[in-house]
């Protein structure tokens, strides 16, 4: 049970605080915490994400220069308020279109009516951006203009969400759209480590499902996959059914309306990277040579492109001049360097010092809608692109 | 625990309004609006509302302007509303006078046609919290929770707690809580179902202590039919209610197998929940069903691995850390369980700090014959990390997996490796578990001593390398030829070595040093002996003076005492007890994990949760002895071995808290003896480091040291208790609230005792015949819990207090005294322990 909310910027200034419960939580406790952030080295992304103070123990979360500040008393599942945290992050970044001080700040309204709804008396309630968006309008640029025209400009809609009175709590009953779409987005992320001699450490695959869809009644659809024996451990959205999956490994479900994560899921250890990066150093007296090169290893048919290096100097190295044949270098804070290649040109492999994006993995075999009164339009695409790809030297 | 002093307020920055004359004029202008119907006016009733709210936001206090905002309150535009139920839900309670304005716009809100805003009034009126507008609730209430709109009656539900907060008589008398209950099992709203039980468990835990019917609803929360409708119902509810539902499962006492299976059949999926917290609750769900199934148990251990490591993988940062503290409990319970897994705990370049830290624990903990060689491998990496912190980390991890015995060979090799970076941080922390690889493997001498000779003293700072390093000249001084000289030359520099802890072991190195090469140490010996005598440090002086005084006694006595054989460690003390383990295994799933202590070491007394081991007595024990023991085991923590003057150093606290008290030898004297007991102590088996040392065992230690006889058997106490002794539990309460620990011990139970103990009831029927009386306990094997009393039989009455908490697998009782007359309590000890002592044998 949360008792308290607060939301701070990086300075550690209150921009807003909402009370859960009769328990007042005193403001002061922001000025011990942000003591603590300062004790701590002062970066709060560097902060555990519990905290315990004297009087409270905190949860905190630092997302785009704001820190979600909750404080409790009470025992409670860790991950709840972690998530919780999370959840208001990642609503108020769709509802604002991004998040900083500023933002928060000339939207104070909407923060809190979003919070009175995601929370009653310290126990969260409905965090589903969808029904949100139902119950509290995003001040977008069409309800900025209805309202001049209009000369009303509440954004709050005058109806509750039909949700709220559907068995089917994440659609409304009796959806009508203009458009009759839907796409489905395959992102996976490669993360990887690679030894100093090029040899794989450590290689996960995390991938997700995301659908936006804009279909009118009650879509009833199944989802299939050419090859899911590669899927180990997935998650789904309350919308899948179960049983199907279980049974045939087909995906089947009503969708919500709009964009929504319909999947995620590891997959199982892969034994080659479709790109290389290898570092080579050589030291004589206080000087060392750097030399990284990366290039693809083989062929995945598709483009690479947005490869960004990026690697830390030890704090014994006083001063580095590094250039390279292809792409941009940059210099980022703590000697951080950042190496942006873009795409691997054909001619050459780029030297020097991995973001990138990459296609590979699960590939959609066919999407079936059923119980649709015309045929939409089906979108596909499929993505894959590098969480850490990590090459030690 | 106290709050802090509250730090004095910020003062506004300068953009912000300097105060009174901005809300003046606030007040004015909303004033001039409040009866305006002309067009436009709404608008300007926003921009002045929301200004009013972003001064609240920023903390000026604007409830000056409450009446006006009341007056300006009548509108039918819902963001105005919603603005003023925020400004009035903020200061009504400073302003409880003008709150009763309100009541009649939110009363009348109440009624209005539009669901939410009814809803919202209905939130505002609760919120108000206001103890004489109760009355004013009762009707709305009763209201929303019959209301069409399944939104107002999750909104009243909630409501009936707020409601239950500021009267809990007025909640009670309108009959809400039946309401509720009958709400929560017809309901069709799902929310509304979870918004019922979140709030019927919130009242029951509260007032299950006050009276029987309370605590039997709260057994009827957790009743096969109860837990079954809401399990049929799970996918109906949205994520968070899930997890309450979840909570609520894992408390449920399943009647048999079958019952077991079937809920875990009906949660499996929700192992595939896309939220951790779920996916987490469900786990404890399928933990805590099949305690007693040894097999399941395994089976749902194996189950629950590629949830557990998908969830540390994907996600953020702040789930990862969640999660690998739970990890991390589980792998205690099944070492094997990762073993194959360990590349997923492998650090990321971009992890932060917090998270590589537990990581490095979790690689420590799952080490075993099969994966030793690759994690050591992939530790190595790390140590030459550009984040330091975690560098060291990670070479301490080294010396852990060492000291687990696996594959020592290729790990001693690795550490040797380490000392040849020449980075000065791996220097010191690799000396350090060099000497304590030593201790336990001293058949490694050789290849360690040879190149730990080559480390010039010069490179070494640290207080604790460096005093590993002189340990390890004086204990191989024979196979080190500059020992001597290495030693001389630190003893020539004794005035710059800030460290007493050093001093310390260069005393104690140079004595053995000198048993061993006498003609090359005498006078390095001689040096050092004189230093010490000088040293203003009083541990470093006791300790020369002590030498010297051996010396001139007896050369081979002090031989003898300083150098003796030594066997080798086999163990290392644990930091915590497996009971404290357990204890927090019970509570997975919650923030004692992420504390690594049980929530009574760390939660305030009125909040914890009252469903917890044996009720009735658990509220009695907490006070700030808790707070004491918490900070105890966070000591305990910070070194894999504690050396001397470290333990002394840190555990100042422990060993002359009470026991020092009642000591009375002259001071100097007593402490050179109690170092050097706890020194032998720590030299030839560690003791178990978060047992507090008391006045008893040490005077017997001393005893024992200077030759002296101990009596076989405690002598007949001469305290006389009353066999009558009467104390009712509120008196007993409110003592032991107000008394201080006297004593705090532990002490050991015979076999015959351990045997006897099966049931509470026996051990209370024993002390009885004591004159030693129970007044609650509670638990079951091999946890019980007692509180017993006693009275003085003669002079003015005076009551001992104890509560003594037995683990029969250990065969250990600690035992806290608290007593009207503390200088009794020992006596009353001593008489406990006799009684203890005959339990079981007669």
């Amino acid at each position: 049970m949360l008792q308290c909310l607060f939301f701070l910027s990086d300075s550690g200034e209150v921009m807003l605080e909402k009370q859960m419960t009769g328990h007042r939580v005193d403001r002061s406790i922001c000025a011990w915490f942000w003591d603590y952030v300062l004790s701590q080295g002062g970066d709060p992304s560097k902060i555990l994400p519990v905290v315990a103070s004297p009087t409270h123990y905190l949860f905190q979360l630092f997302r785009d220069g704001i820190i979600f500040l909750a404080c409790t008393q009470v025992e409670m599942p860790p991950l709840m308020g972690i998530e919780f945290l999370r959840r208001v992050a990642d609503v108020l970044t769709d509802y604002l279109g991004g998040l900083n001080e500023d933002l928060i700040k000339d939207n104070f309204i909407i923060v809190y009516e979003l919070l009175d709804e995601m929370m009653d008396n310290g126990f969260p309630l409905t965090t589903e951006p969808n029904i949100l968006r139902e119950m509290i309008t995003p001040p977008n640029i069409v309800s900025k203009m209805l309202s001049v025209v209009t000369g009303k400009n509440s954004n709050v809609s005058t109806r509750l969400p039909d949700a709220t009175a559907s068995c089917i709590p994440w659609r409304k009953t009796n959806m009508k759209h203009a458009s009759n779409e839907i796409y489905v987005n395959l992102v996976e992320e490669i993360d990887a480590v690679f030894s100093r001699d090029g040899a794989l450490v450590k290689c996960e695959i995390y991938g997700e499902v995301q659908v936006d869809s804009h279909l009118p009644g009650l879509p009833d659809l199944t989802l299939s996959f050419s090859n899911p024996s590669i899927l180990n451990d997935m998650r789904f959205h309350p919308c899948v059914r179960f049983r199907p999956w279980e049974s045939d490994q087909i995906l089947s479900f009503v969708p919500p309306d709009g964009e929504f994560k319909l999947m995620s899921y590891r997959v199982k250890k892969l034994k080659s990277t479709p790109i290389y990066v290898k570092p080579h150093l050589t030291s004589d007296t206080g000087n060392c040579h750097i030399n990284v090169l990366v290039g693809v290893r083989n062929d995945p048919g598709k483009t690479i492109d947005s490869i960004t290096v990026q690697f830390q100097l030890p704090f014994c190295v006083a001063s580095a001049n590094l250039t390279s044949n292809h792409g941009t270098v940059n210099i980022l804070a703590d000697k951080t360097w950042s190496w942006s290649i873009g795409q691997i040109p054909k001619d050459k492999s780029p030297s020097l010092s991995g973001n990138l994006v990459l296609e590979k993995g699960l590939q959609i075999h066919r999407l079936d809608i059923k119980n649709a009164p015309s045929q939409p339009y089906k979108g596909f695409r499929a993505l894959t692109q590098a969480g850490e790809y990590e090459v030690r030297s | 625990m106290a709050p802090p002093p509250a730090p004095p307020q910020k003062s506004p920055s300068p953009s912000q309004p300097s105060g009174k004359s901005e809300v003046s004029d606030l007040k004015l202008q909303l004033r001039q609006l409040a009866g305006s119907r002309a067009p436009g006016a709404d608008d300007s009733k926003r921009d002045l509302f929301k200004r009013v709210i972003s001064y609240m936001t920023v903390g000026i206090d604007v409830s000056a302007a409450f009446s006006e905002m009341v007056m300006c309150s009548a509108t039918s535009d819902i963001v105005l509303k919603k603005m003023c139920y925020l400004y009035v839900g903020n200061y009504a309670r400073c302003h409880p006078d003008l709150a009763l304005l309100t009541i009649n716009f939110l009363q009348k809100d109440c009624h209005d046609e539009d669901p939410m805003i009814r809803g919202l009034a209905l939130r505002s009126l609760c919120s108000l919290r206001v103890p004489n507008l109760v009355e004013y609730l009762v009707a709305p209430l009763g209201a929303g929770l019959k209301d069409g709109s399944s939104y107002v009656r999750m909104v009243a539900a909630v409501g009936v707690l707020k409601l239950y907060h500021i009267s809990a008589a007025t909640c009670f008398d309108s009959d809400f809580p039946a309401v509720l209950k009958s709400l929560m099992l017809t309901d069709p709203d799902a929310q509304v179902v979870a918004n019922c039980l979140f709030v019927l468990q919130e009242i029951w835990n509260l007032e299950a202590n006050k009276s029987e019917e309370a605590s039997r609803e709260r057994e009827t929360l957790l009743s096969k039919k109860l837990v079954y409708y809401l399990l049929n119902r799970i996918k109906e509810f949205n994520e968070w209610a899930q997890c309450l539902v979840l909570e609520l499962v894992a408390k449920y006492i399943p009647s048999d197998s079958d019952d077991i299976f079937d809920i875990m059949n009906l949660l499996e999926d929700r192992l595939q929940h896309a939220n951790g917290a779920v996916v987490l609750a469900t786990i404890k769900v399928f933990l805590h069903l099949t305690m007693s199934m040894t097999d399941v148990h395994q089976q749902v251990y194996e189950r629950i691995k590629a949830p557990l490591l998908t969830l540390v993988g994907s996600g953020s940062s702040e789930q990862s850390y969640a999660v690998l503290s739970h990890l991390h409990l589980l792998v205690m319970r099944a070492p094997m369980l990762f073993s194959s897994d360990y590349k997923h705990f492998y650090c990321q370049f971009s992890d932060p700090s917090y998270v590589k830290k537990l990581k490095l624990e979790m690689l420590t903990a799952i080490a075993n014959e099969s994966n030793t060689y690759e994690i050591v491998t992939e530790l190595c990496e790390y140590a030459g990390n550009v984040d330091v912190p975690i560098a060291r980390e990670s070479i301490r991890a080294v010396g852990k997996i060492a000291l687990q015995q696996y594959d020592v060979n290729a790990i001693v090799d690795r550490l040797l490796q380490f000392l040849e970076m020449e980075k000065d941080y791996v220097t010191a922390e690799t000396l350090v578990l060099v000497k304590d690889l030593l201790r336990k493997y001293p058949q490694w001498s050789h290849d360690c001593i040879a190149v730990v000779g080559n480390i010039s003293s010069k490179n070494v700072q640290e207080p604790k390398a460096k005093a590993a390093l002189i340990w390890m000249l004086g204990e191989y001084s024979q196979d080190m030829p500059d020992a001597p000289y290495i030693l001389e030359s630190l003893i020539e520099n004794w005035d710059e070595e800030n460290a007493a802890e050093v001093r310390l072991h260069l005393l104690t190195a140079a004595m053995k040093c000198f048993f061993k090469r006498p003609p090359e140490t005498q006078k390095a010996l001689g040096a050092a002996l004189a230093a010490g005598l000088a040293d203003s440090h009083q541990d470093v002086h006791d300790r020369a003076l002590f030498y010297y005084r051996l010396l001139q006694y007896d050369v081979s006595v002090a031989e003898r005492v300083v150098n003796p054989p030594k066997q080798a460690v086999s163990v290392f003390a644990d930091t915590q007890s497996s009971e404290i383990k357990d204890r927090i295994f019970d509570e997975f799933n919650s923030l004692s994990v992420v504390y690594q202590k049980p929530s009574y070491m760390f939660t305030d007394k009125e909040h914890r949760e009252p469903f917890e081991f044996s009720e009735e007595i658990g509220n009695l024990s907490l006070g700030q002895e808790s707070v004491g023991n918490a900070r105890r085991y966070d000591e305990s923590d910070k070194d894999l071995l504690l050396s001397t003057s470290e333990r002394e150093e840190n555990g100042g606290p422990n060993t002359n808290g009470p026991a020092a008290a009642g000591y009375s030898a002259p001071p100097d004297y007593n402490s050179s003896l109690v170092s050097l007991s706890s020194q032998t102590q720590s030299e030839t088996a560690i003791s178990d480091p978060g047992m507090p040392k008391h006045t008893s065992q040490m005077t017997l230690a001393i005893d024992d040291l200077l030759g002296l006889s101990v009596p076989a058997a405690l002598a007949p106490p001469s305290l006389k208790l009353n066999p009558k002794a009467v104390l009712d539990p509120g008196t007993f309460q409110r003592k032991w609230g107000q008394l201080a620990v006297s004593i705090s011990q532990d002490c050991s139970i015979s076999p015959q005792g351990v045997a006897a103990l099966t049931t509470p009831q026996a051990l209370i029927r024993h002390m009885q015949a004591s004159s030693i009386q129970c007044i609650a306990s509670g638990g079951q094997s091999p946890n019980f819990k007692f509180f017993f009393f006693a009275q003085k039989l003669d002079g003015p009455p005076s009551f001992f207090l104890m509560e003594c908490i037995i683990n029969t697998s250990s065969a250990k009782a600690q035992v806290k005294i608290k007593a009207d007359d503390a200088t009794a309590s020992e006596a009353f000890f001593a008489l406990f322990q006799s009684a203890l002592s005959k339990f079981g044998v007669l």
